[in-house]
């Protein structure tokens, strides 16, 4: 089955050169936007299995998008392909519910390869990625010895693949490594994702809360 | 490229009214104050009166002008709380007129005898408007007048009178001197503020340009195969990590002194070569510019061994992880790795070479350096060193 594709950017010239690399690589662009405003609006009529989305965008960034497709479509898999993201918006991308992120200068087969695996499920998490989520994982520590539980932990395992990955191991390497089958490292990665998202909800409710606004909601 | 994305008014931050811009806004306290001073005088003055009206030549003109100065009072209360600091002028004008009416009010008699005017402390309230309003020399000058007008009506030099010319020059100064102050220190913090909107706005456009920029070179970098110059693909490449790494970590000098903080991420970004993969936390890592330089040197030996061995064309990953009592940063290749028993072989023939190396320096940080290495698996450096401190830094 052919991928459905939505690439979003504000960047006119590497929109179409995108556009134009995956179509010819047989993946089916169904829409493009320039940014996360026409997105939004776009992606329940296009039906995108995947949303290729830049962070960096006038109006609504990628991360705010992200949040808003997937509050619409939870169905669709945002992969972020961000040029000069600040660490600060590539980890709220992935928190809104992002399944993976590369760097544009990425090459084209792997670009592809991502696209792919994020339209079957997987987690795209380059070792960058496995730095900041690792990072903020210890951040969320240090914070939970100061002021109490701020949401789920990653077990000892989580935390051994999630460095190994940052390490630059590929999911092979880590399974030969940690004796373990490749898809039971993936199910671990994937679920330090979803610990990642699960404890940005967690920090919003005690947020709204401590705010005292939880009433309609 | 993003177009700007909040545009910012050029007059923002530097005020647009006068009121903001020369710090006035920054003196209502003083107006407040001397608004106080005058309803205080202005009581004082109708006991004056009260007490006096008996002995005047002439009570009802006496009367008049001190309704008349009741009126003034609050006349200039609200002018000068709304900012009419010019009115001050007008005030002195007024208030010295109606120092002298005690001229005709009053029996010369008394008056040369020492009496009060019948303005009494209320006349240093034009004073301390104009020192308010224009400062030290103009509330010097001002004082100068009010004492002509003392003078005018008393016609003797004694001590009443060089009492109040005391006491009139002191105050002016004194509160002119402090609306100068005030003045001053509210036209540096407009200052500083608008610097600072300044320097945040040539940021954005900076992110905004730096983003295009790499774009561009990270598209070159991508359509590399099809273009016909490996030189210039390889030069986009190396500039776009380059400047990847700058903007996501923040510039970084490392020239500093041991004791100044240096942040741990950007160094490295800095240091390495371009086809290091550099995988770091969100925040910060900041630690003394000594054991920065340190740590950095031994990363340097692992990196500059890793292309002795492994080449450079193969990978190399670098991992930074902070938790707070340690900083551990490890670095790897997937090169051929080294046989096992070959660094104790080394050893034995007497080559301590870069691994004692290594773990010396780390040791000296008060450190651990572990070297995980197997055929064909590459060589990983894992470099553990204590943070300063009880708590480290953070």
């Amino acid at each position: 089955m052919t991928v459905r594709v939505m690439v979003v950017d504000d960047h006119p010239m590497w929109r179409e050169a995108v556009a134009r690399d995956l179509g010819e690589r047989g993946l089916d662009v169904v829409a493009t936007a320039g940014d996360g405003a026409a997105a939004t609006r776009i992606a329940p009529t296009a039906r995108p299995d995947v949303v290729l989305m830049d962070l960096q965008m006038p109006h609504v960034g990628g991360a705010a998008a992200t949040a808003a497709i997937l509050e619409r479509l939870p169905e669709v898999r945002v992969l972020v392909l961000s040029a000069s993201a600040e660490q600060g918006d590539v980890l709220g991308a992935v928190r809104a519910g992002a399944a993976g992120y590369l760097v544009k200068s990425a090459r084209l087969e792997e670009l592809v390869d991502a696209i792919e695996r994020t339209a079957a499920g997987d987690a795209v998490f380059g070792p960058e990625l496995a730095g900041l989520v690792l990072g903020e994982f210890r951040r969320r520590e240090r914070d939970r010895q100061a002021s109490g539980p701020a949401g789920p932990e990653l077990t000892a395992r989580e935390t051994e693949v999630l460095r190994l990955v940052a390490k630059g191991l590929t999911a092979r390497r880590i399974a030969d490594r940690l004796r373990l089958s490749p898809r039971t490292v993936e199910n671990h990665v994937q679920n330090v994702l979803r610990k990642l998202q699960l404890a940005n909800r967690v920090e919003l409710t005690r947020y709204v809360i401590e705010q005292g606004i939880d009433e309609d909601t | 490229m993003s177009a700007p994305r909040a545009r910012v008014d050029p007059r923002a931050g530097t005020g647009a009214r006068g009121a903001t811009v020369d710090g006035s806004a920054a003196l209502l306290p003083l107006w407040r104050g001397l608004v106080v001073f005058r309803v205080v005088a202005l009581g004082y003055a109708v006991a004056n009166v009260v007490a006096a009206v008996g002995y005047y030549d002439r009570p009802a003109l006496g009367v008049v002008v001190l309704a008349l100065m009741t009126a003034w009072t609050l006349i200039t209360s609200v002018a000068y709380l709304r900012g009419a600091r010019r009115l001050a002028v007008v005030d002195l004008g007024l208030t010295m007129l109606a120092t002298t009416s005690t001229l005709v009010v009053d029996d010369p008699a008394r008056i040369g005898a020492g009496g009060p005017v019948i303005t009494t402390a209320w006349s240093a309230g034009a004073v301390l408007a104009v020192a308010v309003a224009f400062g030290v020399r103009a509330a010097l000058a001002a004082g100068a007048a009010s004492i002509g007008a003392l003078w005018i009506t008393r016609r003797v030099v004694d001590a009443a009178l060089l009492w109040d010319a005391q006491l009139l020059l002191v105050a002016g100064a004194a509160v002119g001197f402090a609306a100068v102050a005030v003045r001053r220190s509210a036209q540096r913090l407009q200052a500083a503020i608008a610097t600072e909107a300044a320097a945040a706005e040539r940021d954005r456009l900076a992110r905004d340009i730096h983003d295009g920029v790499l774009q561009v070179l990270a598209l070159v970098r991508r359509r590399g195969p099809r273009l016909d110059d490996p030189e210039l693909v390889r030069a986009a490449a190396e500039q776009e990590v380059s400047l990847r790494r700058l903007i996501t970590r923040g510039p970084v000098g490392l020239d500093v002194p041991d004791d100044e903080p240096v942040e741990l991420g950007a160094a490295l970004g800095a240091v390495l070569p371009t086809r290091a993969v550099l995988a770091a936390p969100p925040d910060p890592v900041c630690v003394p510019g000594g054991l920065a330089r340190s740590l950095l040197a031994v990363v340097g030996e692992a990196v500059a061994n890793a292309d002795a061995h492994a080449g450079t064309d193969t990978g190399l990953w670098v991992l930074l992880e902070d938790d707070a009592r340690t900083v551990t940063i490890s670095v790897r290749d997937d090169g051929p790795g080294i046989p096992p028993g070959r660094l104790v072989q080394a050893a034995q023939q007497g080559h301590l070479g870069i691994a004692s190396s290594i773990r010396g320096r780390v040791a000296e940080l008060g450190g651990t350096a572990e070297l995980v290495t197997a055929p064909g698996d590459g060589v990983e450096w894992e470099l553990r060193v204590p943070r300063p401190g009880p708590q480290g830094e953070r």
